[in-house]
């Protein structure tokens, strides 16, 4: 039997929702700028948005935070871990591929080392995933085999009605079973006609520019300088991709006491790589470039037999110079391999 | 002939005379309202440029892309006033030779494109000067205007929240032609000197160390404010401070390729009200 949330119910779900202590996250615009961000009603709620702003990565992977405290003593150290404070949350309105980006990156932080600090946040979140009745220009999930409506690293899948009535509730995980429990008796039984699903346009042929990535004469071919030659070297496609995942440890205080912290950092640097002697192995942009690239679509299923992009779009969308992995790949697509 | 073909024309011609050997201008971007750089280094490349209103970007920074200049040969690059005014500034700050340098000038009003008499950047100095003259007594800007009618404690309170959303991806220095560091003051790591982290505190340093930096050197050109992927709006404490040292020091960034930096330089009549 299916279920249904009417969209004139979401009120009370977030209201049944926080008393049962949870903390309601979902797509918020503000005044020129998105993000999914904690909300107290459903008002406060954008679901029209195509996507926010900024990616789902910073609820699970903030872009600082506390990992211990330490104190210096003339015999003692004193070392203090930090966990994150327990908290129950649910997303409301995840788009898919900031969804299955979550996904993407759980093997990465469960891989030699179990990085607490993100499986955590995974485990106390529910991930309520709408799917895409519009997409951009930007868009590009289908390339990355992924869909508008993929269910990819979600607990609860909804699928939009017809006339915004609101959506089809599938849930996927014990997680997203048990918060749609809470609510139960605010869904109802039956079935409504769907509204129709974004279309996304395929951009690229992903198997041929996989194929070209992995030829190793490729690292040196000279498409790297031409393709990068307007990048700026700035982060901001890195810190705004939900895959994307580096971080440094910095130690803020004094010798005898402080804070170390987590704190994103990105392969766009050029400190990213650069030796203590001085030396740099990515002395240029194209370099940069080419390893963000690799790193996305060989590397990373080379080792966990999974591409390091969701297909959100945003590194292409928010780009100060209009470059991407869009524009990227469908010229490597185009090279003979 | 369109403005753009005129311009076509002419950087075909630097570029087959051999005059310069790349001319760094603007094609079309991902979407009909985008124009991306194009380094065009062929008169066949030409063909793809776009010069329109759509064309805001300052390229300046690109010049000092490293080795770029070091051959000793030519470059042109399509520059608004604002793009100018930050070549003058390069050049008096020695990052660059500004004789290699061609300009091909253009402005973008109301949506209309101009083009702009001359080739070398002191070829527009009458016209820099005329908007040093017509620089008005107030910000003329809404949002400016408001904060300036804020007190301090109000004025720290919208910062704050405007700067709680900085990622430190450092997108606005990238972007500004006036940041060209080799290695920036938050990239010394050994020590430390400003926090990396993307905390209230640390967002402060970054901001108002970069504030500080482009006192008296902003142009202007809102690379800064365009590049910023969570829309802090950060030309408007560029626009306060070059307010600032317009009245204190008489001083309008990028005047000529001579003009002593405000920060370091010292003229014995130099206003001295802020010094308590």
């Amino acid at each position: 039997m299916t279920r249904i949330l009417l969209r004139d119910k979401l009120d009370n779900c977030v209201a049944r929702w926080r008393k049962a202590g949870l903390t309601v996250i979902g797509p918020v615009k503000k005044e020129t700028f998105s993000s999914y961000a904690a909300v107290e009603n459903a008002a406060e709620l954008d679901l029209s948005m195509i996507m926010p702003d900024r990616s789902i990565k910073g609820l699970f992977f903030p872009q600082t935070e506390p990992m211990l405290h330490y104190t210096i003593k003339k015999q003692a150290l004193d070392i203090k871990d930090f966990t994150p404070p327990p908290e129950k949350r649910i997303i409301f309105g995840a788009r898919p591929c900031d969804a299955s980006g979550m996904a993407i990156d759980d093997p990465l932080f469960g891989w030699d080392y179990k990085d607490n600090f993100w499986f955590q946040r995974r485990n106390e979140t529910v991930i309520v995933t709408i799917a895409c009745t519009k997409a951009d220009d930007f868009c590009m999930c289908t390339s990355l085999k992924l869909a508008p409506d993929s269910t990819k690293g979600s607990d609860v899948m909804l699928r939009p009605l017809q006339n915004n009535r609101g959506w089809l509730v599938e849930e996927l995980t014990d997680r997203g079973r048990d918060a749609f429990n809470e609510i139960a008796d605010l869904l109802q039984d039956g079935s409504e006609p769907e509204a129709s699903i974004a279309v996304v346009p395929e951009k690229f042929d992903l198997d041929a520019c996989v194929t070209w990535l992995q030829k190793t004469e490729n690292f040196e071919s000279t498409f790297w300088k031409e393709i990068s030659m307007r990048c700026i070297g700035c982060a901001s496609c890195t810190f705004l991709c939900p895959t994307c995942h580096c971080f440094d440890f910095q130690d803020e205080g004094d010798t005898y006491s402080g804070i170390r912290r987590k704190n994103w950092d990105s392969c766009s640097f050029a400190l990213f790589t650069m030796h203590t002697s001085g030396h740099n192995p990515r002395a240029t942009q194209s370099a940069r470039w080419r390893q963000r690239i690799m790193h996305k679509f060989n590397y990373f299923p080379g080792k966990f037999n999974v591409n390091s992009c969701s297909g959100c779009g945003r590194c292409s969308r928010q780009c100060p110079v209009d470059m991407g992995i869009t524009e990227t790949l469908q010229a490597i697509s185009t090279l003979q391999p | 002939m369109t403005i753009q073909e005129t311009y076509k024309t002419r950087a075909k011609e630097l570029l087959s005379s051999g005059r310069v050997k790349m001319v760094v201008g603007y094609k079309a971007g991902s979407t009909p309202d985008r124009r991306r750089p194009h380094f065009i280094r062929t008169p066949e490349e030409a063909d793809r440029l776009i010069l329109d209103s759509a064309c805001i970007a300052n390229l300046s920074g690109y010049l000092i892309t490293e080795g770029l200049l070091s051959d000793e040969k030519s470059v042109g690059i399509f520059l608004k006033p604002d793009g100018i005014r930050s070549l003058n500034i390069l050049a008096a700050e020695s990052q660059l030779n500004i004789e290699q340098i061609v300009v091909l000038g253009f402005d973008v009003n109301n949506n209309e494109i101009t083009s702009l008499k001359g080739e070398k950047a002191e070829d527009f100095s009458t016209l820099i000067e005329s908007l040093k003259e017509h620089v008005p007594q107030t910000p003329g800007n809404p949002l400016l205007e408001r904060i300036e009618a804020m007190n301090d404690k109000e004025r720290f309170a919208f910062w704050e929240a405007e700067f709680s959303r900085c990622i430190k991806c450092y997108a606005c220095r990238q972007a500004c032609p006036m940041c060209y560091c080799r290695r920036c003051i938050v990239d010394c790591n050994q020590p430390q000197w400003v926090n990396t982290s993307s905390h209230t505190l640390g967002n402060f340093e970054w901001n108002i160390v970069r504030a500080f930096h482009l006192s008296g050197r902003c142009v202007g050109c809102g690379n800064c404010d365009r590049a910023c992927p969570v829309n802090i709006p950060l030309r408007l404490i560029n626009a306060k401070m070059a307010h600032e040292v317009l009245g204190a020091f008489d001083h309008f960034a990028g005047m000529s390729q001579t003009q002593e930096p405000v920060l370091a330089s010292f003229k014995k009549d130099d206003s001295e009200t802020f010094i308590l």
